[in-house]
């Protein structure tokens, strides 16, 4: 799969190892030699020399333009596929290009964390790639950018049945009513449970009409400070992969982020106080819940059989050889009007103006590209949940489940994503007033009640344009 | 006519050096240092600059219109109480790291100073932490420190110690970590720095002191010490300005936190540029460390000669 999402941000590191330089010289160079070394200088061999450097120079410069060629039938692609993705994403470019003479799609491969950067660097050198998978949560910024090409009526075209995406996703590739993207990938998050603990436990498995109190007390009963095994785990590094969990209880509690223009925080409510309750209970009171900042160790930790229920997404499922685990749907808060919900992080295919002829080679790719037989196929080489809904039937599902064990209950999950976070430019802002209070609720060291105050509080300003 | 053109013609020869030779060898001068020039102007000088026009400037990074906003980036800094304590942690982190990477490079550095059995097994082993990259380097540590499963604790519980949050702590246990995980990942440098300045201190001098009836530790801190000064000086001045720069140990244990508890300098100029997308800002954050680097520097220059003993 080697999907491993991690917002705003990435767990590789640029490294700064390499500054061990020599210490400051004093003078080696000493006074230069007094003559040329080359002895009487023709002024040729000069010419000569300046003129590699310029060609050189000029080579550098044009090399990035290589797409230009093929009269606007050659597209280039950014993404970031590694592993089975890649392999899948590789054959799907083959067929095409097969099937579409003419059309050649060279696709080159960026870290997805760093996509974003570099398509704002190739945009202000003029020259960006025709088509960028960019992070869902990007989307408001990335409709700033000049030369997004804008898909509206792209996808309203006869056959592409824009709807069969998840509403998550439309959701997501629309910034203030404008299409910026087509559907990338989709996930969401739900429960994944070891089902080994749960038995020695003498516990019943959490079914689908479970609650948020029941998940509270499994975690509990799962709980053995002795042998160091956890309940469940929270990652806790304050990022976005703290708030979306979070994000998923207040809307299952009843409750919303913003109101609904977006103009003032909504979360300051019963709804909000229930959901970080809920957590406080098992990060404070039951000492319950695993806190881990590194956003990594959980899933070694359930993989080892050390942490009984975990709330995550579809990516981590194929970590977890070691255990036997099942995988459900979210708890419901008993009493809301919330029901069972879950969030949803999709991430979108970005069209960039090259001019016209590109961009309609490049317009035609994605729309095959994200076509239910394109989508169904890349689904079951990699795990990935398919971004159509027309594809997920019950002997495709089936399929799905044999390669990857219960993959399926997140593909039924998808119709459970009845809300996105607010497409605003400035939610990067608001997702770290929101990480700071549930991390400083999940170690104690605020009240639920105050926390939200205070971050409602931030919230407001950042939206005011103040923060 | 004749004596004329020998004039003339002498007199351009005498031009000559300074005239079209010399043009041929400023011109083959430059041939020589533009590549250099070109390279060092496009990638080191070109970004400095720019980066101060943007300190000036609103930049998102993704529209193409920034507007000049003079200095209010640099005003919204003074009073942005996330930079007063980002600084603060960076000072903190600075004043411990440095002494304590300095100390822990002395010490095994006088310590394989000496010859004995696999000495170069002891000194690839204690520069092997400069080979090792910063995120095995940063796994590893956490790994220690988990506060659940980490082997420090056991330790702490074995001896009697109570059990420590470290890397979960909003107090300053985090930044500790990091610190302890810091000074493991440079050491091995101070130690290289340390032995080959060792190796560099004449015999005579030691003897001449144990003649004197200088003890162990008085010819130590009388001989050893004082000509090891120009090597602790360029440490500290080294270390120091890596430590103010410290980033990639934050982003891969704790991302900042928790609650901003471990957020150092570089690592909130980050935040600001690629979460959210305040290039302007961000900009002006960094002509803050540079500034906060350039005054460290020269204070360190200035003290530091004066304890700085260099033999001619």
């Amino acid at each position: 799969m080697g999907t491993y999402r991690c917002w705003f941000g990435a767990p590789s590191a640029r490294l700064r190892r390499s500054h061990f330089g020599a210490p400051p010289v004093r003078s080696v160079l000493g006074a230069p030699p007094a003559r040329s070394v080359l002895g009487a200088p023709p002024a040729r061999r000069v010419l000569c020399a300046l003129a590699v450097i310029a060609t050189s120079a000029l080579a550098a410069c044009g090399s990035g333009s290589g797409a230009t060629s093929g009269g606007g039938k050659s597209i280039q692609i950014w993404e970031g596929y590694t592993g089975a993705e890649g392999k899948a994403f590789t054959h799907l470019v083959a067929e095409y290009q097969a099937t579409h003479p003419g059309v050649k799609v060279s696709s080159l491969f960026v870290n997805n964390d760093y996509t974003l950067q570099k398509v704002q660097t190739a945009v202000a050198g003029g020259n960006p790639p025709d088509i960028a998978y960019l992070y869902g949560s990007w989307a408001p910024n990335v409709a700033k950018l000049s030369g997004v090409v804008t898909l509206t009526n792209v996808v309203k075209r006869p056959g592409v049945n824009w709807n069969d995406f998840w509403v998550g996703e439309r959701d997501v590739a629309t910034v203030n009513g404008r299409v910026i993207g087509v559907p990338a990938l989709v996930d969401n998050l739900a429960v994944v449970y070891n089902k080994a603990l749960f038995a020695k436990a003498h516990l019943p498995l959490p079914g689908p009409n479970w609650t948020w109190p029941q998940f509270v007390a499994d975690a509990r009963k799962l709980t053995d400070p002795a042998i160091k095994q956890f309940g469940t785990a929270y990652v806790t590094p304050g990022s976005e992969d703290t708030v979306w969990h979070w994000e998923a209880l207040l809307w299952e509690a009843g409750g919303t982020l913003l109101n609904s223009s977006n103009t003032k925080a909504a979360f300051d409510s019963k709804a909000g106080l229930a959901s970080l309750n809920t957590l406080r209970t098992m990060s404070v009171t039951d000492h319950s819940m695993y806190l881990d900042p590194t956003d990594s160790a959980y899933a070694n930790l359930f993989n080892s059989g050390k942490i009984g229920m975990l709330v995550t997404g579809p990516w981590d499922l194929s970590g977890f050889p070691n255990v036997h685990y099942g995988v459900q749907i979210m708890p419901s808060f008993p009493g809301t009007n919330g029901g069972h919900q879950t969030i949803s992080g999709p991430d979108n295919w970005v069209v960039f103006n090259n001019g016209a002829s590109r961009v309609k080679t490049a317009e035609d790719f994605i729309l095959w590209l994200t076509a239910p037989a394109q989508v169904k196929y890349f689904s079951l080489k990699t795990g990935d949940l398919p971004i159509r809904q027309s594809a997920a039937t019950t002997s495709f599902d089936a399929q799905m489940d044999a390669a990857l064990p219960e993959v399926s209950t997140f593909i039924s999950n998808l119709g459970n994503v009845r809300q996105a976070r607010p497409q605003i430019a400035t939610y990067p802002q608001i997702s770290q007033a929101i990480g700071t209070m549930v991390v400083s609720v999940l170690l104690g060291k605020s009240q639920p009640a105050a926390a939200l105050a205070a971050a409602a509080a931030k919230v407001n300003q950042i939206l005011a344009g103040s923060g | 006519m004749t004596a004329s053109v020998a004039l003339g013609r002498r007199r351009s020869s005498e031009r000559a050096p300074r005239g079209r030779r010399g043009r041929v060898e400023t011109l083959s001068g430059w041939a020589f240092v533009t590549p250099a020039t070109v390279i060092i102007g496009l990638f080191g000088a070109a970004p400095i600059i720019w980066s101060l026009v943007l300190s000036f400037t609103n930049d998102n990074g993704l529209s193409s219109t920034s507007a000049f906003i003079g200095v209010r980036n640099y005003k919204t800094l003074i009073h942005d109480p996330a930079v007063s304590q980002a600084m603060g942690h960076t000072l903190v982190y600075t004043a411990l790291f440095v002494p304590g990477t300095m100390l822990v490079g002395l010490f095994l550095a006088v310590a394989m100073n000496r010859k004995i059995r696999f000495m170069w097994f002891y000194r690839t082993a204690a520069y092997a932490t400069m080979a090792i990259s910063t995120i095995s380097e940063a796994l590893v540590f956490i790994w220690l420190f988990d506060p659940s499963f980490g082997i420090v604790n056991y330790v702490f519980s074995l001896v009697g110690l109570p059990q420590q949050q470290f890397l979960n702590s909003p107090s300053i246990e985090a930044l500790l970590v990091i610190v302890v995980m810091t000074i493991w990942g440079w050491s091995g440098f101070a130690v290289v720095i340390y032995l080959a300045a060792l190796q560099g201190i004449p015999q005579d001098l030691v003897e001449a002191a144990a003649i004197d009836g200088a003890g162990r530790w008085e010819t130590f801190r009388r001989i050893t010490l004082p000509l090891l000064s120009p090597a602790s000086l360029f440490l500290a001045v080294w270390l120091t300005i890596n430590a103010l720069q410290l980033f990639d140990e934050v982003y891969l244990s704790t991302r900042g936190g928790p609650l901003g508890a471990t957020t150092v300098l570089v690592f909130y100029l980050w935040e600001q540029a690629f979460q959210n997308f305040n290039f302007g800002y961000a900009s002006a954050v960094a002509y803050l460390l540079f500034l906060v680097i350039l005054v460290v520097t020269a204070i360190q220059f200035r003290v530091g000669r004066r304890f700085t003993y260099y033999r001619s």
